[in-house]
């Protein structure tokens, strides 16, 4: 059994509004997946349904290769998470906080929670009470207290909210070596492509609701490959002259005045000798990289109005 | 279910549950000397004639302490939970949510039926010691009255441990605080004034049906917690 997330056309509905529909994704064990939406996507009902917070309108969704039951609570005992912002017992100290946890858990591990706190370099702050912590503090320890149980799948909804760069860099460091190490899977939701690029092994792209796409990081690098763009007056000319004159296989013509080619067999140089000598007027001509970004604009193109926030 | 009681007494610290307790019987102590020490300059209109007088209006503050008490109890075991948005937390356990409310509501009724039962023995005990030594009411204490007393006792603590439930409900609908406390305080009012000597709970079957209506409400409140969704 690989697949740890399973979920079919998972639906929820509010009333007649429609917060995630038809929802069909997969996350393998071992897998960094990184869940992609603006604030509001649906993001976070996927995670709440997956831990039972949030019961589904529609749909199923299928856990460590079982179909998950109304009421059922044994399969959390697998599960950390931190979802939305960190809650604790205020009053209590981060190390009370996480003996709480672990005995609702029913994990004894001695050294369970000293390992996670000293994961997210939490250590020497373990007999304050959390009221004293800042919010990046809290994120940390929340996840301190996800990996605590050591769960084969950890749900982590926006856990870079609120820490520093060098916060920022730990977070990333620990997840692959929780990938890497433990062979957790990870969930990992958040409304900052950059982010989630660099540790995601798979993207899915949520908006409205829908899950736009799943792709995997290694496909997405294959298609950010580069291109030269040339800006002309007259497109047909070029287009013509470029397959038939030239012999290049892979253009793609955008809009009225601009032409791609992703074949890279001609240099930049000879592209130009090239249509200059044919009599092609050209406005400009520029080898481009597409960034993800463009890359992820381009894939939701449709529900545009939020591609911008990635 | 002992297991989850445990852990909502380190969640809350048990030696704040003893101190709050303690507080509460020095409070109906104090309310009681008042009232006590107060009324032999009034001695034609005393507040009670006899010991069994003495001792019901002790019932009865202990009563209507200790289901204020239970509602501050509710408000921090339960109303937080929500209000603190921790209830996500405690139901992504491994533990079935009924049990979860069900160790809450045990920890607050079976709290309030003990401290019923010990703070009228206590207060009751100190007061019957006072009056032999200073006392105005002559009356002899009779084992046969002080038997009745205690049963009756037993029966307005059961009334008391499911009448301090009914404010939950209230204080559920918005998740607040003071509209829980406030609710007892109003419960309180209507069920443990002392008009002349006489209040609505001296009818024992008042009492009773009111704490069989707070247990029945409050299982309907929560018998469809395992299909809720947490905000």
């Amino acid at each position: 059994m690989n697949e740890i997330v399973r979920t079919y056309q998972l639906t929820k509905s509010y009333g007649t509004a429609e917060v995630v529909s038809s929802v069909n994704m997969t996350l393998r064990r071992g897998e960094i997946y990184g869940f992609l939406g603006p604030n509001g996507a649906g993001k976070s009902t996927v995670m709440k349904m997956l831990l039972g917070l949030v019961r589904p309108t529609g749909g199923e969704i299928e856990l460590f290769g079982e179909k998950l039951m109304p009421g059922a609570t044994e399969h959390l005992k697998r599960i950390g998470h931190l979802i939305e912002t960190p809650v604790f017992y205020e009053k209590l100290t981060a190390e009370q906080n996480l003996e709480l946890h672990a005995e609702y858990m029913g994990y004894y591990k001695k050294d369970a929670i000293r390992e996670a706190l000293e994961m997210v370099q939490l250590i020497g702050t373990q007999d304050k009470p959390v009221k004293q912590f800042s919010l990046g503090m809290k994120q940390r320890l929340g996840i301190a207290r996800a990996i605590s149980t050591r769960p084969e799948l950890l749900l982590l909804d926006e856990p870079i909210n609120g820490l520093d760069p060098e916060g920022i860099q730990l977070m990333r460091q620990l997840f692959r070596r929780l990938r890497d190490d433990w062979g957790i899977a990870l969930l990992i939701s958040s409304h900052l492509l950059g982010e989630i690029e660099q540790v995601a092994d798979t993207i899915g792209v949520i908006d409205g609701g829908r899950l736009l796409r799943e792709v995997s990081m290694e496909s997405v690098h294959a298609s950010t490959t580069e291109y030269v763009e040339i800006v002309t007056s007259n497109v047909n000319l070029a287009a013509f002259v470029l397959v038939d004159t030239l012999e290049v296989e892979n253009i793609k013509r955008i809009g009225d005045n601009i032409i791609r080619i992703y074949d890279t067999k001609l240099s930049q140089e000879a592209l130009t000798k090239g249509l200059i000598a044919n009599d092609v007027p050209i406005q400009s001509i520029n080898r481009k990289h597409p960034s993800l970004e463009e890359y992820f604009f381009d894939m939701v193109k449709g529900g545009e109005s939020h591609a911008s926030t990635y | 279910m002992l297991q989850l009681i445990k852990l909502e007494l380190k969640k809350g610290r048990l030696t704040s549950y003893l101190w709050g307790a303690l507080i509460a019987y020095l409070c109906i102590a104090g309310a009681m000397s008042v009232i006590y020490f107060a009324d032999p300059a009034n001695l034609e209109d005393p507040s009670f004639r006899s010991q069994a007088e003495m001792l019901s209006m002790i019932d009865l503050l202990v009563r209507a302490t200790f289901i204020v008490y239970a509602s501050v109890l509710l408000s921090k075991l339960i109303i937080s939970e929500f209000k603190d948005k921790t209830i996500a937390l405690l139901f992504a356990y491994p533990v079935n949510r009924k049990k979860l409310i069900f160790a809450k509501l045990a920890m607050v009724f079976v709290w309030t039926f003990v401290n019923v039962i010990v703070a009228n023995l206590l207060v009751g005990g100190l007061f019957i010691g006072i009056n032999s030594i200073w006392g105005y009411l002559s009356d002899p204490l009779q084992t046969e009255m002080l038997l009745q007393h205690g049963l009756t006792v037993f029966m307005q603590a059961f009334g008391a441990a499911g009448m301090c439930l009914l404010p939950l409900v209230a204080g559920l609908r918005n998740k607040s605080v003071p509209t829980t406390i406030v609710s007892s305080i109003v419960i309180v009012m209507i069920v443990c004034s002392n008009n002349l000597g006489f209040s609505l709970s001296s009818i024992l079957a008042i009492p009773l049906s009111l704490s069989v209506l707070g247990i029945l409400i409050t299982y309907l409140s929560f018998r469809k917690i395992d299909q809720m969704d947490v905000a």
